[in-house]
């Protein structure tokens, strides 16, 4: 069986910076994935590569062995490639239900269904259904991130991008996060592929890591095998994980 | 001089002309809420919307036919702006973002010129009018042109129509999320180009519209939508960029102010009323009655 | 779409390339979109247009073909004087005729007594175009006092008590205002005259004419120009003004083509200012010319088009008089000479007193459209004026 999620070696060059530096990575069906490195070290422009924000220079996307060559960020997303962003790119003047509804328009066509089903096990997932109604503008950083997921998780996806989603979030939340992502990941068999700082969260998530330094990829294996290699050490923790 | 009836025919005509204005503003506050570009050559879609009404009521359906004309004028508008978004808007939305601004303002604006040319160059500078076979209504004590007040009662069951759709459909819904976050709607598997389009052909639309109903009220000739153009950009700026409640209600209170600044103050100045108008919501609340402070780009 | 927009702006600029240098070119600078009065420049161009064909066709003049230059103004005097700028430097015309709205011919007669290349404004009807006395500033048009003094005369016959003025706030406007106001006191006529204004980029009278609906006038006098007097009509119809109270307009706006399609409903009754009647006798080369014209836009020339063209035979004959295309020349040949234009009558523009300096005026007639559909020329003549 393909790998849920390939990348083959992707470049990508913004004036003189080598963003991407001949970067592959490959992620099985329904694994939880880490991504790690120090900042800069290319892995945001590897997920806006995988998710067609950019286009890449050379090199090849592949969802479930079909090749996204040439495809628009909406036909990624359709195909079941779906992304969170580092900052939240929620509707604000919409009610959160919409914003669940709003995600959901794209699975319409071939579910057939209003939806409704989803949205409702969705806001309970979220635990925002006392909320349903209120403007997703009104919400705070940490419900914004919940909704975020919710809304990811709308989408028919298969295979889940998430950009530091635990960022600037407090605990409560981010254990609710990572309830969700277990969630989906059982339900659905689902692949993630997450972007993270915190090591104690992609211990517990992930049984694999890929380590970006300088645009390239630095190492590949479990979190506790790359943390003791010496160029890791160097270049990113600092010092050897507890 | 200041009879009790001369006020209130005043306000009737001011509330009337106002929603009529407000269907311009819709178009351009919604086009500017998705797209995040000014549609210039709105007025020459006004105007278009006027030439369609005539030709269809003169030579084709008959003036009692003039609903079936308005409903085909609005229609020909919305495909004209599909073809125009699909040829001159979207190339420019491929360009880098920090451009995009100047280009849509260089398009439009050579659009506008263009559609003007074309106008005089095949029908000539001359005005005119579908005509009316509507009979005189009366509005309390007002008589009023039929064909005024069925512009007006179209304007408002568009205006109401419009604001259902976005409320309560799935294409409503779309629409709505692009105007908040258009890398979100991508985001969720949304074609933005595709809703871009929509977006642009109802927003012209709704200036053909307006055109089709003031047709004869207005009269018909190449520079019409002028003047009905500047007032929805006047109701942009009162009512809040991207509120259609603004939209309608800053539409009839330019409405009324203009009707009130022309009947007892001086109707020299009928047109500067609305800038006072303008000026004093810069000043006051900069956002416009209901606009909103930020967006989540 | 852009190819076709290319092509467009290709043809503008092959447009504007100056004449050739053997040709002598005459600006016409009208108004050909609104907020003019597009139609009433359109035309004064087909005139003028056949008059250049017509000079060319008998040879030309000094030697040379003749060559019109036309320019827009839209009514707006900076565009104006922006357009007399480019004929007379650019397009190097030797006078510049045409001129629609008054405040655009006054505007340019400003600029044009520095760059000394004569006007002569066919159908722009302020004062202060002549009265200034400007040595480049000629006419060939009513002037206001002539005009209001003939509807003096009209509502005197009429014994109209009280009259509202409808007036759009331009020199023609508010000069036709201020001469009224001042005729009914100067001749002790009595008459209460309501006065309301209006900017002519407006669309929408309503809330003017339930002023004027209050007043209870007996004649309400429309003085706009261009699609503003369409409007007013419309618009005074639908508060059941019209017909009720008789309206007159200011100039012969009722006898352009349209007029009837566009007040197929409202459009009887109308008075109107008009300058020209087929009861009047035409010269030789104005029965000319309005064979030609009938052969061309198969319909009978107007004043506008009459005026356009005797604009462009004056100015012929009074090059073909000064021997060179020097402006001191062709303004001295002007001044001294006897001219002939579309009417039986000689053509002249003496150093004359007051508003009638390098002015000559044709006589005004006040007419009424008695049945719907009826042809302009088939009009009541209801007072025929002339100056005295």
């Amino acid at each position: 069986m393909a790998a849920a999620l390939e990348a083959i070696a992707l470049n990508k060059r913004f004036n003189s910076l080598q963003a991407s530096n001949n970067v592959s990575l490959e992620v099985e069906q329904g694994e939880i994935r880490g991504l790690i490195g120090p900042n800069g070290a290319g892995k945001t422009t590897l997920v806006n590569l995988v998710t067609g924000v950019y286009k890449a220079d050379s090199g090849e996307v592949k969802l479930a062995g079909e090749s996204l060559r040439g495809c628009d960020m909406h036909e990624i997303a359709r195909r079941g490639l779906v992304r969170s962003f580092q900052v939240t790119r929620l509707f604000g003047s919409l009610t959160v239900a919409e914003n669940l509804r709003t995600a959901f328009l794209a699975r319409r066509p071939k579910d057939g269904t209003d939806g409704e089903a989803r949205i409702a096990q969705m806001l309970d997932l979220t635990k925002l259904r006392p909320l349903a109604d209120t403007q997703a503008k009104k919400l705070s950083g940490g419900q914004r991130a919940l909704l975020q997921m919710g809304c990811g998780f709308m989408v028919p996806g298969s295979c889940y991008v998430l950009d530091e989603p635990f960022s600037g979030i407090n605990p409560v939340i981010k254990d609710a996060i990572i309830d969700m992502i277990l969630e989906v990941n059982k339900l659905y068999g689902a692949t993630f592929l997450i972007v993270s700082h915190e090591m104690t969260i992609v211990r517990r998530l992930c049984p694999k890591v890929t380590v970006m330094m300088e645009g390239k990829v630095a190492a590949h294996g479990s979190l506790d095998e790359v943390a003791r290699l010496p160029e890791v050490i160097a270049g990113y923790l600092g010092k050897a994980l507890e | 001089m200041f009879s009790t009836e001369l006020v209130i025919q005043t306000a009737i005509s001011g509330v009337m002309i106002g929603v009529l204005y407000a269907l311009m503003a819709l178009g351009i506050t919604f086009i500017y809420s998705i797209m995040r570009m000014v549609n210039w050559a709105m007025g020459e879609f006004y105007m278009i919307g006027s030439y369609l009404q005539y030709m269809l009521v003169a030579w084709a359906l008959g003036p009692d036919l003039w609903w079936l004309a308005v409903l085909i004028s609005t229609a020909g508008v919305f495909v004209l702006g599909l073809v125009v978004q699909w040829g001159l808007i979207k190339p420019i939305f491929k360009k880098p973002p920090e451009l995009r601004d100047d280009y849509a303002t260089v398009v439009t604006l050579a659009l506008l010129l263009f559609l003007r040319s074309v106008a005089t160059g095949l029908a000539g500078p001359n005005q005119f009018t579908p005509g009316s076979n509507l009979p005189m209504v009366m509005i309390g004590p007002m008589p009023m042109a039929g064909a005024r007040v069925a512009a007006f009662l179209f304007a408002l069951a568009a205006l109401g129509i419009f604001w259902a759709v976005l409320r309560y459909t799935w294409h409503g819904l779309a629409l709505r999320a692009a105007s908040q976050s258009r890398v979100g709607v991508q985001t969720a598997g949304i074609d933005v180009l595709s809703v871009d389009r929509i977006a642009f052909g109802i927003g012209v639309a709704l200036a053909g519209l307006a055109g089709a109903l003031l047709a004869p009220v207005f009269l018909v000739y190449p520079t019409n939508g002028l003047i009905t153009t500047v007032k929805g950009f006047e109701i942009v700026v009162i009512g809040g960029l991207g509120s259609i409640p603004g939209a309608l209600i800053a539409g009839v209170l330019l409405g009324l102010m203009e009707s009130f600044g022309a009947a007892f103050v001086d109707s020299a100045y009928q047109n500067i009323y609305g800038f006072i108008l303008v000026i004093a919501i810069l000043v006051l609340r900069p956002t416009g009655l209901f606009g909103e402070r930020g967006r989540e780009a | 779409m852009r190819k076709f927009g290319i092509l467009l702006a290709a043809g503008l600029v092959a447009a504007s390339v100056a004449a050739q240098a053997q040709d002598i070119g005459i600006g016409l600078d009208i108004p050909l979109s609104a907020p003019g009065d597009a139609s009433g420049g359109q035309l004064i161009r087909r005139g003028a247009e056949i008059g250049i064909d017509t000079v060319n066709a008998a040879g030309g003049v000094l030697g040379k073909k003749l060559k019109l230059f036309v320019t827009d103004s839209q009514s707006t005097p900076q565009l104006g004087v922006a357009n007399y700028r480019r004929l007379v430097s650019e397009d190097k015309v030797v006078a510049v005729t045409g001129m629609f709205h008054s405040s655009v011919a006054i505007a340019i007669n400003e600029v044009a007594k520095e760059m000394g290349v004569p006007t002569l404004a066919v159908q722009a009807s302020a004062s202060d175009i002549t009265a200034k006395h400007y040595d480049i500033a000629f006419r060939t048009h009513a002037v206001d006092p002539v005009r209001v003094a003939a509807w003096m005369e009209f509502i005197k016959k009429k014994g109209f008590k009280r009259v509202s003025i409808m007036a759009e706030t331009t020199d023609y406007g508010i000069g036709l205002t201020d001469e009224t106001i001042a005729q009914n006191k100067s001749g002790n006529f009595g008459i209460e005259i309501q006065k309301i204004t209006f900017d002519n980029k407006a669309t929408d009278f309503s809330a003017q004419l339930l002023q004027v609906k209050a007043f209870k006038p007996d004649l309400v006098l429309n003085i706009a120009v261009g699609t503003p007097v369409d409007l007013i009509m419309d618009q005074a119809t639908t508060i059941g003004l019209l017909p009720t109270v008789p309206m007159l307009i200011s100039y012969d706006a009722p006898t352009r083509p349209q007029y009837w399609q566009l007040h197929a409903k409202n459009g009887e009754g109308i008075y109107f200012i008009a300058y020209y009647s087929p009861k009047a006798p035409l010269s030789d080369i104005g029965k000319t010319f309005a064979a030609t014209y009938k052969e061309k836009y198969k319909e009978d020339p107007v004043y506008g088009a009459l005026n356009g063209f005797g604009g462009v035979m004056i100015i012929t004959e009074a090059l073909k008089a000064a021997g060179n295309t020097d402006p001191k020349a062709l303004i001295k040949a002007l001044e001294t000479g006897t001219f002939k234009s579309w009417p039986d009558a000689p053509v002249t523009f003496p150093r004359a007193d007051g508003v009638y300096w390098h002015n000559w005026v044709p006589p005004v007639l006040i007419v009424q459209y008695t049945k719907p559909n009826q042809d302009w020329k088939e009009a009541d003549v209801v007072v025929t004026y002339s100056k005295k």
